[in-house]
């Protein structure tokens, strides 16, 4: 029985925070973006408050959809808390760690895509296609630039699993190869922007424009199943965000709370970066959006080059 | 391990034998599921031609094919083989011209003829410098025999020509993509699933006996995995013809399963036993899984055209509510064929990945290069594939029916209705029945993953010519529970969820509107995105390799006209290397053939001197 608590405990422990933490950040970038145009802005804590509203109220379906559109949100939403598992926040170690969890992350995320493509084309409207088709097709790029970031970083730290490569072994890594992370991070970041449909691939706020791809497939859905939606991508940058932190900010004190402290402090300074990106920038025209994911992918390229001829 | 099934059996000039050993079983295994389940389906696909076409012939070839893949699998010799191989490509060329009433299949068919004896004459060659070195026609002896390095490179070069012919290997693959959308659907999943694969078998069995072969060997066959898989998945993204596009993805798995076979002789050729039994298991275990999900996809496919009586995906739509229950399992095959958690084609993939990732952490700079590409590769193709499945069941199952169905490709006759044995969507039961065991296979090797990969890594661990024992299996196998594990906290908490959203929900009826046509009220189905223009920005990107043609659909104007537009993919090295080729060599014979020689008595002249030549020869 106590072993049973003893694996069940840090899972939920786990879900807690990353459940718990990860919509403020959204307010966060919200209220970022808010003081560059010299707005007062929403509440950081407004995510919360739009979820909470969403989960009180009741779904509408189309008459066209079927099963497919009504799992959609739960799968990913599931798939998006079975990838927290993976990665380690701060002090807070990942539950699951095993050589090769990067793979199940990559097929995580993809799962999570084909549900959301498939409830996007489930309901039969051109707009959702069109979103459903560029999110395939812009998810083929990124997953490549993840890929070569994965095997420059398993290259650097001879693990091939999460926990390892953007945790205990980046320190060290830090020491000699500082131009090949930096390259990773760049990159990194860029996937990070597209992944998550940030504002130089794609833009969050405007809800019904023909330019734009994850808020467009989600054009049908509500009540429940959009609170459960928007939690899943509050997640997802969540869970971004402390993969690219965990390797920028490599710093292990020892002591719990500075470690904490440093590690908040960088999710709040790279949701600030996120902000200022979006606030300094347009959202790119689409034809060049592929331009600046292979620029991702180049970066990554030459990091695993530099990689190679140092070692 | 090794058994001999069927010893001396006594034949004019010398004598047989069949061999069961662990790599045989992988292959025998899919052959005998295979043929089982797409037999069954078959008897409920056939029944509207009853009366009309003579299925006694179709289920004599059909039985033949069975037999004659068992024999290529267990045989030990030579000479058996050859026969059992020519014989497996004259019962396929007869199932699939099925339909001979209609010139598209009688050319499909004649392709694959044509293909199928070029590459036979490779073969030829291969095994007569194979017995000539080993002084014997078994496989036994010659997996004994030690081949010098450079005959050893020419065998397995002249078994990827002969074998990579069948197999579907990039650019040697023209027949598939004729062959399978028009032989009936049973017969196009038996193809893809294992006819195919035996091309597979015959290289796998090559390496098994080349115990030592050059360097370079691992990097060619890796190559050709890459570019088989990612150019078949291009392709496939670019087709509309739904059983077209099954068959392009097939030849993108038999490029997953040789970029794991040559990971395998990557780790042979530099001493990494690991590395080795990884690729050789993976690419094995894909070989059972593609024949499993392939087979039920091309099943469901079957059951799809019958029900639409086309195969044009851009004329169908929302068949998820007339065909429920082949919805579900055609979506189980998707989701395998992606490689996504939980399905089968994930746990081969993974072992691929592992092994690749293996190779990355332990091989020289040559090596970790190729091993990075192939990951990178194995990730592209995974993301492509996605996709094309996204677009294959979006448009198929989901939305609403796009008006317009004319044509039948493979002039399936009407259905009569009120039938015994047929279900409530209107397939009949032996149709759904095969399905749903191959999705249960499916489901089972993706979430119990030890049922096979015992048997896999013992057929790996026999063509690497090592033992298994002294290989920790564990450390792979390891992961993969921990997999398992989160797919089962994945599935749980999936339940957990749907319980939280009926809590919230309440009992209240959920209320059912139109989808919101922005504002627009005269929205048609035509409207919905089709699997064209759904793949259209993957595919303008890659045109270059792709050959894609499209034609008209310009507005200009303010008052624009009625306008139509068209766009299609072909297949370049069909339309770059064959078709030129094949002139320029009718254009050759139609020169040396009548223009010169018109009178029977210059051909008299002729063979008087050869005849003179052979004289002189042999005198010397």
């Amino acid at each position: 029985m106590s072993s049973l608590l003893n694996v069940t405990f840090p899972v939920l422990a786990h879900w807690m925070i990353v459940c718990l933490l990860s919509p403020f950040f959204l307010g966060v970038i919200a209220r970022v973006k808010a003081f560059f145009s010299g707005k007062a802005g929403p509440p950081v804590l407004q995510p919360y408050f739009d979820l909470a509203r969403l989960f009180r109220k009741k779904c509408v379906y189309s008459s066209t959809a079927t099963w497919v559109f009504r799992a959609a949100p739960v799968i990913i939403l599931a798939a998006m808390m079975a990838l927290s598992l993976l990665v380690p926040f701060g002090i807070c170690k990942a539950p699951v760690q095993f050589s090769g969890d990067i793979l199940l992350a990559v097929y995580l995320l993809a799962l999570g895509r084909f549900f959301m493509i498939l409830a996007a084309l489930d309901t039969g409207s051109s707009f959702e296609g069109m979103g459903a088709s560029r999110e395939a097709f812009f998810s083929c790029l990124s997953e490549l630039a993840l890929f070569m970031n994965f095997i420059t970083l398993a290259l650097l730290t001879r693990s091939i699993s999460l926990a390892r490569m953007i945790g205990a072994d980046v320190p060290i890594v830090w020491g000699g190869m500082e131009p090949t992370l930096l390259l990773a991070v760049a990159s990194l970041f860029i996937v990070l922007l597209a992944e998550n449909r940030r504002i130089p691939v794609d833009d969050p706020e405007t809800h019904l424009e023909l330019t734009m791809i994850h808020e467009v497939m989600i054009l049908d859905h509500s009540g429940v199943d959009l609170a459960y939606l928007l939690y899943a991508s509050a997640l997802k940058l969540f869970i971004f965000f402390g993969i690219l932190v965990s390797i920028i900010v490599p710093v292990r004190t020892g002591y719990p709370v500075t470690d904490t402290a440093i590690f908040l402090g960088g999710m709040l300074g790279l949701a600030a970066l996120v902000g200022i990106v979006e606030s300094s920038m347009a959202r790119l025209r689409l034809n060049r959006v592929r331009l600046l994911l292979l620029i991702s992918f180049a970066l990554a390229f030459f990091g695993l080059i530099v990689t190679l001829w140092r070692a | 391990m090794d058994k001999i099934l069927f010893g001396s059996w006594p034949v004019p000039f010398g004598e047989f034998s069949l061999k069961l050993d662990p790599l045989s079983l992988v292959f025998l295994i899919a052959v005998t599921i295979l043929a089982v389940c797409a037999g069954a389906y078959g008897f409920g696909y056939m029944r509207p031609y009853q009366g009309k076409k003579p299925l006694g012939v179709h289920a004599f070839f059909y039985l033949l094919l069975a037999l004659v893949l068992v024999l290529i699998v267990t045989a030990n010799n030579v000479i058996l083989f050859l026969s059992a191989w020519e014989l497996m490509t004259i019962s396929t060329f007869f199932l699939i011209i099925f339909n001979d009433e209609q010139p598209p299949v009688r050319k499909a068919g004649f392709i694959y003829l044509i293909a199928s004896h070029c590459a036979t004459f490779f073969l030829f060659l291969m095994f007569f410098l194979m017995s000539r070195a080993a002084g014997s026609m078994a496989f036994d002896v010659m997996a004994r025999t030690t081949f010098p390095p450079l005959l050893a490179g020419t065998i397995f070069l002249l078994s990827l020509a002969g074998f990579g012919v069948k197999a579907g290997f990039f650019p040697v693959h023209v027949w598939l993509p004729h062959a399978h959308p028009a032989s009936p659907s049973h017969i196009s999943a038996l193809l893809s699933g294992i006819a195919i694969k035996m091309g597979v078998y015959g290289i796998c069995r090559v390496l098994c006996i080349m115990k030592v072969l050059p360097v370079w060997c691992g990097y060619v066959l890796l190559m050709i995995g890459v570019v088989s898989g990612i150019m078949g998945v291009l392709y496939a993204l670019g087709q509309h013809e739904l059983k077209k596009l099954l068959a392009y993805h097939s030849i993108e798995n038999i490029g997953i399963i040789t970029l794991g076979l040559g990971a395998g002789l990557l780790g042979m050729s530099y001493q990494a036993p690991f590395l080795a039994v990884l690729g050789f298991g993976g690419g094995l275990l894909h070989v059972l899984n593609h024949s499993l999900f392939k087979s039920l996809l091309f099943l469901g496919a079957g059951s799809v055209i019958q029900e639409t009586h086309t195969g044009e995906m851009d004329h169908m739509g929302g068949l998820a509510k007339a065909l429920p229950l082949t919805g579900v399992l055609f979506l189980v095959g998707a989701l395998s064929i992606c490689g996504l958690p939980l399905f089968n084609g994930f746990i081969s993939e993974f072992i691929i990945y592992f092994g690749l990732f293996q190779g990355l952490l332990g091989l020289p700079v040559h090596g970790v290069i190729i091993c990075a590409l192939g990951i990178l590769s194995l990730g592209l193709m995974g993301a492509l594939a996605s996709a094309c499945f996204c677009k294959v069941y979006g448009t198929v199952f989901l939305g609403k029916p796009r008006a317009g169905s004319s044509h039948s490709p493979e002039g399936m006759p009407e259905r009569p209705t009120a039938q015994e044995g047929v279900c409530r969507e209107g397939t009949s039961k032996w149709m759904l029945v095969p399905m749903a065991a191959l999705a249960a296979a499916c489901v089972l090797i993706g979430l119990v993953p030890r049922t096979v990969t015992g048997l896999t890594f013992l057929g790996a661990a026999c063509m690497a010519h090592v033992d298994l024992a002294t290989i920790q299996t564990e450390q792979v196998l390891v992961p993969l529970t921990m997999v398992i594990r989160v797919a089962f906290l994945f599935l749980a908490l999936i339940c957990v969820l749907i319980t939280v959203r009926r809590l919230l929900l309440g009992r209240a009826s959920v209320p059912i509107r139109e989808t919101w046509g922005c504002g627009f009220a005269g929205v048609s189905s035509r409207f919905q995105y089709t699997s064209s223009s759904f793949a259209r920005l993957i595919v303008e990107l890659m045109k270059t390799v792709l050959l894609f043609r499209r034609h008209g659909g310009q507005v200009t104007g303010a008052f624009p006209e009625k306008t139509r537009m068209d766009s299609s993919v072909h297949d370049a090295s069909e339309e770059m290397a064959y078709r030129p080729g094949l002139d320029f060599l009718n254009d050759v014979s139609k020169k040396l053939g009548h223009g010169r020689i018109r009178h029977t008595q210059v051909y008299l002249m002729y063979i008087l001197l050869f005849l003179i030549f052979l004289l002189v020869w042999k005198m010397k």
